[in-house]
């Protein structure tokens, strides 16, 4: 037991931040943890009352300061607690990814919007699942020089 | 926690950092002071002061007396504006705006101040410069704002360094025409492709200037530096203020060979050397004779921050004279020249109702002026274009980069001895 630790620690695991709005994903988390669905721990949550909180900086300010992959999610569209909230966050995330993520040259898929309700647990264990294993392919952000 | 792994990030290059570190950076401020003899001129001129409670002059004597520590942890030098107006006026020299840079890489590493707070749109884009910074990272810039006309190539001698227009446009859309509009104007007097490169870095600026982040910077410079030689330049022209000013003297400061082996000049620059040489014209388009009041707003870095041999203020205004003649008078505002009221906001630092009074006071001055405000800094547009959406009384003042306003006026001259 105490080997194969040993041996797992050794490989690179990618770190990730999910941004979760406060009424559905962060629910949602919580229901895939109380139904015991099970996802990777690479992700660190941190919880937001909106989506639309989640200014497009957070997103870049993550990965420069060290994460390989963000995540944001909130409610379905036309389910947000503050009516309009989400709506935005896709407007101007759609604008971050061709604007900058582009230009920039990081690949699209690190930074990814999801919506997750309250409801669906079992998704946000295979939305998490998923992100995770597309970020090990892709290897950390930050290639040591 | 993030400033220790930061540094451990540094630390493989930084041994040849340090020797950059060196050219850019004195630890001992006081060095840099100890010449003021308290005359307080730069209390009295000071840009800021006009709005709010700011004495450069109170600032240096505390440093002198010793508070150094209580000046960097209050944070009060994060409101300078770097408008260097204080410097112009100043009998012994004392850069004061050079000190307020070295401070703010001060206070970072003290971490007693977070700068952040007081940077403009949550620090979007100065984030994207650090990014950018990184070793491993290769913008993979969008290109179809070149016009169709315009002939571009990877390498050549001629390179137009784009800047970050293209990225501001995640938020606005007055500088759309600015990067095409400047190539336009350089493949009409130029006959090989110009160079634009995908790859192109950030220059680093607003990290120098404003957020005191002095190691990403020099990446910055070192990646830049190493583009242009792989792109085998010898001219780099650039249509923004702030650019000009960092390629022109801070990369030189940083590399003894950069001003022997590329030329910079700002595109208004290239304009009056092109106009001097007698290769272009200025004519309007159809001939038709109009009738614009245009005022010109200098930039503080194509202005107080010009190596003191440059006429280029002068020069600048000898080809708005001659303008005349196509129906555009020009008229200077109140304060013109090395007076130049700053925009309010550099280096995305404080973009606040202080900044807004001084950048509303100026635009008084245009409208007092002129129809249209002509300026050569993009950053500059931006800061006027903003307030023009919450002030009536100013909206009607066009504001115009020099690009777009050269655009259609300039014209080759036809040369007739080759024909002979
Ligand atoms: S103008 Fe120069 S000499 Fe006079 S107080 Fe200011 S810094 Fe000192
Ligand atoms: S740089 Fe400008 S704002 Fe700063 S002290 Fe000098 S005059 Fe005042």
């Amino acid at each position: 037991m105490s080997k194969s630790k040993k041996k797992a620690s050794k490989e690179w695991e990618p770190n990730i931040v999910t941004f979760c709005c406060n009424w559905c994903s962060y629910a949602g988390a919580d229901l895939a943890g109380v139904s015991r669905f099970q996802y990777p721990p690479n992700i660190r949550i941190i919880r937001v009352m909106c989506s639309g909180r989640v200014d497009p900086t957070f997103l870049l300010k993550a990965l420069k300061d060290g994460a390989d992959g963000v995540l944001l999610s909130g409610c379905h569209i036309g389910d947000c607690h503050y009516i309009s909230g989400n709506e935005y966050t896709d407007e101007r995330f759609k604008k971050l990814h061709k604007i900058i993520i582009k230009q920039l040259g990081i690949d699209e898929k690190r930074v990814r919007l999801e919506w997750v309700s309250a409801s669906e647990g079992k998704r946000w264990s295979e939305v998490v699942t998923e992100f995770t294993n597309q970020i090990k392919k892709l290897g950390p952000f930050k290639k040591s020089n | 926690m993030t400033q220790m792994k930061k540094k451990g990030e540094i630390k493989p290059v930084f041994s040849d950092n340090e020797v950059y570190m060196d050219k850019i950076y004195e630890p001992k401020m006081r060095k840099l002071l100890r010449r003021c003899y308290q005359c307080a001129r730069c209390s009295g001129i000071c840009q800021l002061s006009k709005v709010q409670k700011f004495t450069p002059s109170r600032i240096i004597q505390e440093i002198l007396e010793g508070f150094e520590e209580k000046i960097i942890t209050s944070g009060i030098l994060n409101d300078c504006l770097t408008c260097n107006s204080c410097l112009q006026n100043c009998p012994e020299d004392v850069n004061f705006a050079d000190i307020v840079r070295m401070a703010r890489y001060k206070m970072r590493q003290r971490d007693a101040q977070c700068l952040d707070d007081s940077i403009a749109h949550k620090a979007m884009y100065t984030t994207i410069s650090e990014l950018m910074s990184y070793s491993h990272m290769e913008p993979k810039r969008d290109l179809s704002w070149v016009p169709k006309e315009c002939e571009i190539s990877d390498t050549g001698e001629i390179m137009y360094f784009v800047g970050c227009q293209p990225y501001f446009k995640f938020e606005f859309d007055e500088l759309d025409n600015v990067p095409s509009d400047t190539l336009k104007i350089i493949s009409k007097i130029e006959d090989k492709p110009i160079v634009v490169r995908k790859d192109e870095s950030c220059c680093g600026h607003d990290l120098y200037w404003g957020q005191g982040k002095f190691e990403a910077f020099i990446d910055l410079a070192k990646k830049n530096y190493e583009l242009f030689e792989r792109a085998g330049v010898s001219t780099i022209i650039t249509s923004c203020a702030e650019g000009y000013r960092t390629l022109k003297v801070e990369y030189s400061k940083l590399f003894d060979d950069f001003s022997d082996k590329f030329e910079v000049k700002h595109v208004l620059e290239y304009i009056y050397e092109k106009w001097k040489q007698g290769e272009i014209e200025f004519k309007n388009p159809d001939d038709k004779l109009v009738d614009v009041q245009f005022t010109y707003h200098d930039p503080c870095r194509l202005n107080r921050f010009l190596p003191k041999e440059s006429t280029l203020i002068e020069d600048i205004r000898e080809m708005f004279g001659k303008l005349k003649s196509l129906g555009y008078s020009f008229n200077e505002m109140e304060h013109n020249k090395k007076n130049a009221l700053c925009c309010g906001v550099s280096s995305w630092m404080n973009c606040n109702e202080r900044s807004k009074a001084l950048r509303y006071k100026r635009l008084l001055e245009a409208k007092a002026a002129g129809t249209t405000m002509v300026t050569s800094c993009p950053k500059c547009i931006l800061h006027f274009s903003c307030l023009q959406n919450d002030f009536e009384d100013i909206a009607s003042i066009e504001i115009k980069d020099v690009s777009e306003f050269f655009v259609n006026l300039i014209h080759k001259v036809e040369k007739k001895k080759e024909v002979k």
